[in-house]
């Protein structure tokens, strides 16, 4: 392979390098790369505030920071830690390691992960813009109303609301990468029941991330609208109540933990795979994964149990709190049985897996501890649920991501750490962590609350508080070696080769640092493990694929035609396409080729988006808000630009020679296309909108003595009829279209998606009208602010479906063949969404206008 | 709680151990959870020393099997750079371990787990009581109202031992947490809301509370006292209580015209220093945040200081009430919690002298200015 001349494969895949090309790479190693850099360097500042709170707690009544300082400390180190390192740190990891594992040449949506980055970047650099102002967020990373309204908190957490709605944006589209990529983009043969136990759990996490994150991103926003538009979601003196803040936090809060933690889990099955040179139970620890994302959605009111909620209410999610531990308990027994008897080398990051397995076991312990109803009513709110967090969290989180560092960073680098420096690292760090957080759980029993910046000298807590100090410190020293380790590696670590541990996953396969393109030739799996080697193929299943060099071009042409059809297609991609980037799209069950995916190259369109975002989110921010509009043209223009069919391509894709090399379309429609799939993620994401806003309206209904509160008349049901029903008939309409298509009768097409305009744009009108005619203020009530929210959420999703239905019709009328994959395809794509318009109006119609 | 007598072995094993472990004099425990004093405290400090025993022994199993799979080694030698290549095509030697361990044996555990708690849950529910105290939330302090009797206070109960009492509360502006670990767990204040609540202390004594949910600046400086009395200290101390308050002008009521008529003031050369303190605390506008009944100060910004001179501390729990705190307080309060709603006293030191004096004389008798009338 050392003879191959990769000059022109690399060239159409090498990023730009330099200012200002940096900012337009889409590559998902060098994204990836960002993200953990970013992401750790977070860490870093996340980690020196938790030092300066445990200075300031070492001994009782201490004035080493006063309480305006210190409440500023423990929600900027709380929310760096859970917005801004966690979950970006693992995605970073994700980007750059799950295409390798699969055996694809990138993600699925190169450009959206650029975005992803910025919206992060931005995000993180607004949270800490507030020090800049003087206005730093003190309300906790869980911002409770109403000490979070405007009411009580200053512009500290316009801060914190605006910068976590970009790190949202980030947590959503990470999300939807990594599914769709997952699911489409793996190699031929890698069926789904041979996906490493990584992308099974990087699969979970995205798909809970979808649900978990747009909740949060619309309490996010109603919290903001409370804040500087006067709506009284929140108010209790308004109608609105403080507990829906909770319940929509927590649904995303609970969900978010084990976003983070399924893909440590999912780091640690790959650590122990190749170090106990087997993984047992995979289908059991796949499974155990899907059932801990599904039912983590059902636990978030432990979150609430001091409350005063109902006891059926506090019982049913304590069971299910409980019962969570069953799947934690499959995977931990997994790996037990795993590494039994294999004998497995203590290196780095298998030690790192140890210690996982101790503090994160002890962390569950407590959990379950907590779960308990009575029981947490002590410690709730204390010092013992702030050693639980940690304990599963550093535990069951930063160790498997070291684990991953010190397995992966090889990889990344083409050096290796030193063994005595990790070894170092994992006893400073296991040391010192338990000697700061086990005393945690007695001070808690002793009566520490939490967030409190000092506490009484008679209470018995200086001492174990003192302890804890010491043992920051010594945590702290742990993650000084390890910056002190990945440095000296950098320059002058051993070369690690591919494959430094040993393992048979498709990642040791390519090169460390792997090429710009990753795989010069596609692999073929035809097992779980494709680099074990069994009798049939002593070099590995891999070698099917490859024929001899030596081989005439005749004969290459006549074996390519009695090669299977996963082979013709890898042997056609083999060092191709140099023109353009391209991997393979295959099934979503079998993994057989579908198509020769086209992957966009650098583009500064991701980067403009995610600027006109935040040129909008600062100007709400400093009360300008026409400078907002002027920054949401800017990133609607810009998402113009990215979506726009580029022709040329287009042309380029259907003339292609490997079309007929490979025996797959370069363009394809319906659920074999990437188009398809991203919709039907922003539409999952755009319902999980929708029924967060009707769930807000039925909560505080549920607690309000008169509904319509304070005796408002409903919204009538003529003029907001005539409305909806005009959006309803877009149905027909769109119906109309699909069928013409199918029919080839582009004159029916234009009528068809005219209407559909026309409909579309009285629709607006019309209820518009409505509600201003309805006349009944979003900022009297509870009542009228939801009307307002849910009236305004089909309007503005009909408002962008104009914009796509008008692209559609300019593509379709351009376009001379009807029959034609990408016309097709974007048929269908504006299709769906216009049908999701269509029962998002009718919902919030029903809901706001029948009178039950 | 019917126990079998091995489980009331381990049980009484673990109250030594932990009291081993915690043992300190009272003075020094009166915040823990570990050193119940009232029923519903101590079923979960019970409930808390089976959790500790079943899942502490789960998880050293859990390590002690760790530790051997790292350990151990496999009855077949295997070959160190390839891998077992029939890992997958073998039914795996692992499945009932897995499941054993991690399914079969914690459901065995969880499930019993889950009723002990449901029925403990049962045990705490609301009991039936003659005596209700209503508890205001605000930032950062409490106000304490026994509706029937007309008393009000602030930062301080004072229960009967052995009796539930019932405790309504709600918040005057930001969600608090009411917590006194020797008592009970904890109940949240909310604004627009009431939760129902009880305390029931066994044993005399005094225990400390202190706000366990965030609610800014000060939320550290957020504690109260209760103060349990044998029943019969409990009745005399509540008709000693009662008729000060009940001369009170109800809270809320309307205000005098102009309760401040400084300029009718007498002069401040009257002998006694309370009654002067007296004249002062209105002069200084002390009264326009705090209420003292029978006199003209009415305001309901800060704590009710009708019976201060009876509160055991000052500053909610903050500091022990004495002359020299009073002092300290009244000169400058942000010194002390830094964020408070209250303004320094700008008054001469003899001026201040003379006001805790009269704030010493707001007891169960009467203010000064009542009882020199």
């Amino acid at each position: 392979m050392s003879d191959r001349n990769d000059t022109a494969l690399r060239e159409a895949w090498t990023s730009p390098s330099g200012f200002p090309g940096w900012l337009s790479v889409v590559n998902n190693r060098p994204l990836g790369v960002r993200f953990m850099v970013t992401a750790f360097t977070f860490f870093l500042i996340g980690g020196v505030m938790a030092l300066l709170m445990r200075i300031q707690l070492a001994v009782s009544e201490n004035s080493f920071l006063g309480p305006e300082w210190y409440n500023r400390l423990f929600t900027m180190h709380g929310s760096t830690m859970m917005y801004l390192f966690s979950v970006p740190f693992l995605e970073g990891l994700a980007l750059y390691v799950l295409p390798l594992l699969i055996g694809s040449r990138d993600v699925a949506y190169p450009r959206l992960t650029a975005f992803g980055y910025w919206t992060y970047l931005f995000g993180g650099l607004l949270f800490y813009a507030s020090f800049l102002f003087g206005k730093v967020p003190d309300a906790g990373w869980f911002a409770y109303t109403p000490l979070s309204s405007s009411d009580y908190s200053g512009l500290g957490l316009d801060f914190w609301a605006v910068g976590l709605s970009l790190v949202e944006i980030s947590g959503i589209v990470a999300a939807v990468e990594m599914i769709v990529t997952i699911l489409k983009l793996r190699a031929p043969g890698m069926s789904l029941n041979r996906l490493p136990m990584f992308g099974w759990a990087m699969l979970a996490a995205g798909l809970m991330s979808l649900f978990a994150f747009t909740t949060l991103l619309v309490g996010t926003l109603m919290l903001e609208l409370d804040r500087t538009a006067g709506t009284q979601f929140f108010n209790s003196r308004h109608g609105g109540t403080s507990l829906l803040w909770q319940h929509l936090f927590w649904f995303f809060g609970h969900p978010e933990v084990y976003i983070i933690f399924l893909p440590a889990t999912g780091i640690v099955s790959m650590v122990v795979g190749t170090f106990a040179r087997r993984l047992v139970g995979y289908t059991y620890i796949a499974v155990a994964i899907l059932v801990t994302g599904f039912v983590s959605f059902g636990l978030w009111v432990h979150h609430m149990y001091t409350t005063g909620l109902p006891e059926l209410s506090l019982g049913f999610f304590a069971a299910a709190s409980l019962m969570i531990a069953l799947a934690s308990g499959v995977q931990v027994f997994a790996w037990i049985a795993s590494l039994w008897g294999q004998r497995p080398a203590l290196r780095s990051p298998l030690m790192f897996v140890l210690g996982f397995v101790f503090i994160f076991v002890l962390g569950g312990m407590t959990g379950v501890m907590v779960a308990i109803v009575p029981f947490d009513w002590q410690v709730h709110d204390t010092y013992f649920v702030v050693a639980h967090f940690h304990y599963v969290l550093i535990g069951g989180a930063v160790f498997p991501i070291l684990a991953g560092v010190y397995y992966w960073l090889p990889k990344i680098t083409g050096r290796m750490l030193l063994p005595w420096l990790g070894q170092l690292n994992f006893w400073l760090s296991f040391v010192g962590f338990n000697l700061t957080f086990f005393p945690m759980h007695i001070i808690g029993f002793l009566g520490m609350p939490r967030r409190v910046y000092t506490y009484s000298p008679g209470l018995g807590l200086d001492g174990y508080n003192l302890l804890a100090t010491v043992g920051a410190f010594v945590l702290a020293t742990g993650f000084a070696v390890l910056l002190i380790d990945v440095c000296y590696s950098l320059w002058h670590g051993k070369p690690a080769g591919n494959n430094p541990w040993g393992g048979v996953t498709l990642e040791w396969t390519v090169a460390s640092p792997p090429p710009a393109y990753g795989f010069w030739e596609l692999p073929i799996v035809n097992q779980r493990l494709p680099g074990e080697t069994t009798p049939e193929t002593p070099e590995g299943p891999a070698s099917l694929a490859r024929k001899p060099a030596d081989q005439s071009p005749a004969q290459r042409a006549g074996s390519a035609q009695r090669a299977n059809p996963a082979q013709r297609a890898v042997a056609a991609l083999r060092g191709q396409p140099t023109q353009w980037r391209a991997t393979l799209n295959s099934d979503v069950l079998t993994a057989a080729p579908q198509s020769i995916q086209y992957l966009p190259g650098p583009s500064y369109y991701p980067l403009l988006v995610a600027v006109g975002l935040v040129i909008a989110l600062v100007a709400v921010l400093a009360k300008v808000y026409l400078v907002g509009l002027v920054g949401l043209a800017i990133a609607g223009l810009a998402i113009g630009g990215w979506l726009w069919p580029e022709t040329q391509r287009i042309e380029q894709l259907r003339d292609s020679p490997l079309v007929a090399d490979a025996g797959l379309p370069t363009l394809v429609s319906g659920r074999q296309s990437l188009g398809w799939w991203g919709m039907v993620c922003l539409l999952a994401i755009l319902g999980t909108g929708l029924l967060a806003m009707l769930y807000a309206y039925f909560y505080i209904r549920l607690y309000s003595p008169q509904w319509p509160q304070e005796g408002l008349p409903r919204p009538d049901w003529l003029p907001f009829g005539i409305a909806y029903g005009l959006l309803l008939l877009t149905a027909p309409a769109l119906a109309w279209a699909g069928h013409a298509y199918r029919h080839q009768r582009s004159n029916q097409i234009q009528f068809a998606l005219t209407t559909v305009v026309l409909l579309t744009a009285a629709f607006l009108a019309t209820s518009l009208h409505a509600l201003v005619q309805y006349g009944v203020s979003p900022q009297q009530t509870a009542y009228g602010s939801l009307v307002a929210l849910l009236s305004a959420y089909p309007w503005l999703l009909a408002l962008v479906g104009l914009a796509l239905v008008g692209a559609a019709q300019r593509q379709l009328w351009r376009e001379a063949a009807v029959d034609d994959p990408f016309a097709a395809s974007q048929l269908q794509i504006v299709s769906l969404y216009g049908y999701f318009v269509i029962v998002a109006g009718v919902l919030v119609f029903l809901t706001l206008v029948v009178p039950l | 709680m019917q126990a079998t007598h091995p489980l009331r072995l381990i049980l009484s094993w673990q109250c030594a151990a932990g009291l081993l472990t915690l043992t300190g004099c009272q003075g020094q425990r009166t915040q823990s959870a570990l050193h119940p004093a009232g029923p519903a405290a101590a079923a979960i400090a019970q409930l808390w020393w089976i959790l500790l025993t079943v899942l502490g022994l789960y998880a050293l199993a859990v390590f002690a099997l760790t530790l051997m799979a790292i350990f151990r080694r496999g009855s077949k030698p295997l070959n160190a750079s390839t891998h077992h290549a029939s890992s997958q095509a073998a039914r795996f030697p692992g499945r009932r371990l897995i499941l054993g361990g991690g399914v079969i044996l914690p459901a065995m555990i969880l499930v019993p787990l889950l009723l002990y708690s449901l029925s403990t849950t049962t045990q705490l529910r609301m009991q039936e009581s003659g005596l209700t105290i209503r508890v205001v939330g605000h930032r950062w302090w409490w106000e304490v109202e026994y509706p029937e009797q007309g008393i009000v206070t602030a930062n301080q109960l004072t229960i009967p031992v052995g009796q539930p009492v019932r405790l309504e509360l709600t918040s005057a502006d930001v969600i608090h947490s009411f917590w006194v670990p020797q008592l009970h767990g904890k109940m949240d204040l909310i604004p627009g809301k009431q939760t129902a609540f009880w305390l029931q202390a066994d044993q005399p004594g005094t225990y400390r509370g202190q706000c366990a949910e965030y609610c800014g600046l000060q939320h550290a400086h957020m504690a109260f006292e209760v103060i349990a009395l044998p029943p019969a200290e409990f009745v005399a101390w509540l008709n000693q209580t009662a008729p000060a308050a009940s001369s009170a002008t109800p809270r809320s009521d309307s205000l005098p015209a102009d309760p401040f008529p400084l300029q009718d003031l007498a002069p401040e050369s009257d002998g006694d220093a309370a009654q002067r303190g007296s004249r002062l605390f209105l002069k200084h506008g002390c009264g326009v945040c705090h209420a003292v009944a029978g006199s003209p100060a009415q305001g309901e910004v800060g704590p009710d200081l009708t019976l201060l001179a009876d509160r055991r501390t000052i500053a909610a729990a903050t500091l022990p009430n004495t002359p020299e705190n009073l002092l300290k307080w009244l000169a400058d309060p942000q010194a002390i919690k830094p964020g408070v709603n209250m303004p320094p006293t700008e008054a001469t030191p003899e001026e201040l002298r003379a006001i805790v004096a009269y704030l010493l004389s707001l007891d169960r008798q009467g203010g000064a200015d009542e009882r020199s009338e």
